[in-house]
């Protein structure tokens, strides 16, 4: 394996006052597959990571001279240098994990991006005034809907637009229900760690930390206790030794009085 | 309960389009019964919102949902299977969509010499004049569409990189659902059940349809087990011969 530079970095916007539901997971699963990894990386946050990234989403991680933008390149990359997580799981596993990687995103990402862009009464509430708050009047507004505006296209296109919350949390039910399932009484998703076990983890923590206008999105997780605890044994082992609290600081404390208005 | 009346497309020496397909075969797999109406020169299609399930007062579009319906009237393809499978069974779909379903879009509706030597005519003779010289555009654009707003962007610029992409994510769900299925006859052994619904219904427009450029229909033939699986499928449950029709 190659060398790892010591001054390899993550960065995602900032924690208190920017950051959203749906980046913050996709943040936090980076980083639980770089500790599962050993691959240590600072977290730095910057208000403009959205547009310093190559790929305009956030996480991205600086290695070296290079910059990767989110979790499946990052996987890729982090594997041509000779740490990979997966390599021993065989054919079937791996078209399993693949599998169940496409569930997390195609559902519990599409319904994170929905509640925070397309929910009225979110959208007012937090997410304006997080996603513009490090821009002064009117570039805050301006930037904010344009991002609205095209995350709606999309939720149009992929036929989610017609779509009432309760239809989308009954989505995010079904996906932990199959998440639990699949996990059943065991540790991790396979007999080891690996980037499925990372991404989980990155949205069901942020979902269950995260303060919204109504519970009822964490409420859906909370049903499943195999799931939470599944959150809780990789916090402790992997965000464990940093802090007392939590996985980085975006973590719950200080994000929820930060969301709560 | 009367047989619901499925409405849909008809094409190509196959029973149906992509997601027709899919109902069709659950259908078939549980013992439903369907009445199926294929649209032709139709007027009733101006959404190109198809299949269509009528029972009784109630009508129903989109796969899943219509799946849904049928397991409540007790037709039930999945009664055997186990809860980790039931799950595995909604990741595979979720692979499909997000993987496989892009590359199918752009075979049919966006690869120019595919689209108008026959997607096209073929749509266009099925539905009524004037809308026949509307709706295969409006489809294709919003086909289109879906594939730029999710798998365009930074840093993949132009069309032909998003194309270079989406062929390259649709050959390796390829690879996953042919090492996934192995030797066995169904993805959960010896019947057929909703995942094999959905696979069927994404990989026999691609092993079937014939069009010009066929770049996952090549890669697809590489992979014998998922061209058998579809050969059975098709000679047992649609009592089709196996042969490559237009």
């Amino acid at each position: 394996a190659e060398p790892w530079p010591e001054n390899a970095a993550l960065y995602q916007q900032l924690k208190d006052e920017q950051i959203l539901l749906s980046d913050n997971a996709s943040s936090l699963a980076v980083q639980a597959f770089l500790q599962m990894c050993n691959l240590p990386v600072r977290v730095i946050c910057r208000a403009n990571a959205e547009y310093m990234s190559p790929s305009g989403k956030v996480p991205f991680i600086h290695v070296g001279n290079q910059v990767v933008s989110e979790l499946g390149p990052i996987v890729q990359f982090v594997k041509a240098k000779g740490h990979s997580l997966s390599d021993g799981l065989d054919e079937v596993q791996k078209a399993e994990m693949k599998a169940y990687m496409e569930l997390v995103n195609n559902m519990l990402l599409t319904a994170e991006l929905y509640l925070q862009w397309c929910d009225d009464v979110t959208v007012e509430e937090i997410t304006h005034p997080r996603y513009g708050s490090p821009y002064p009047w009117p570039l805050n507004r301006i930037l904010s809907y344009q991002k609205q505006w095209e995350v709606r296209r999309k939720m149009k296109a992929i036929g989610w637009a017609g779509k009432t919350l309760e239809q989308v949390l009954e989505d995010v039910d079904q996906c932990c229900h199959a998440l639990s399932q699949r996990l059943g009484t065991q540790p991790y998703f396979f007999n080891k760690p690996t980037e499925l076990d990372a991404l989980v983890f990155g949205h069901l923590f942020t979902i269950l930390t995260t303060q919204l206008i109504t519970d009822e999105l964490s409420e859906k997780v909370k049903n499943y206790s195999n799931l939470t605890a599944f959150c809780r044994r990789i916090e402790q082992q992997y965000f464990g030794g940093q802090e007392k609290e939590s996985p980085t600081t975006a973590a719950p404390p200080a994000k929820k009085k930060s969301l709560l208005r | 309960m009367a047989a619901p009346l499925l409405s849909c497309w008809e094409s190509w020496g196959l029973p149906s389009l992509h997601e027709s397909l899919t109902v069709m075969a659950y259908a078939k797999f549980s013992g439903a019964p369907l009445t199926v109406n294929t649209i032709n020169n139709s007027w009733r299609a101006p959404k190109g919102d198809m299949p269509v399930l009528v029972s009784e007062d109630t009508v129903i579009s989109q796969p899943a949902k219509i799946l849904n319906f049928l397991r409540k009237q007790k037709y039930n393809a999945d009664y055997e299977l186990s809860a980790k499978q039931g799950a595995d069974t909604l990741a595979y779909i979720a692979l499909l969509e997000e993987k496989l379903l892009p590359a199918l879009l752009h075979t049919f509706w966006i690869e120019a010499e595919n689209y108008c030597s026959v997607t096209k005519p073929w749509f266009a003779s099925r539905i009524a004049f004037p809308l026949s010289l509307y709706v295969p555009g409006k489809m294709s654009r919003e086909a289109l569409n879906r594939i730029l707003l999710t798998k365009g962007g930074p840093p993949l610029y132009s069309l032909t990189e998003v194309e270079a992409q989406i062929y390259r994510d649709a050959k390796e769900c390829l690879n996953l659902l042919s090492k996934r299925l192995g030797t066995s006859q169904f993805f959960f052994g010896d019947t057929p059940t909703t995942l094999d619904a959905f696979v069927f219904g994404f990989l026999a427009p691609i092993y079937k349809v014939c069009f010009p450029r066929v770049q996952l229909q090549e890669h697809l033939k590489q992979l014998p087990n998922l061209c058998r699986f579809c050969d059975d499928i098709l000679t047992c449950y649609f009592r089709l011969t196996v042969s490559d029709g237009r």
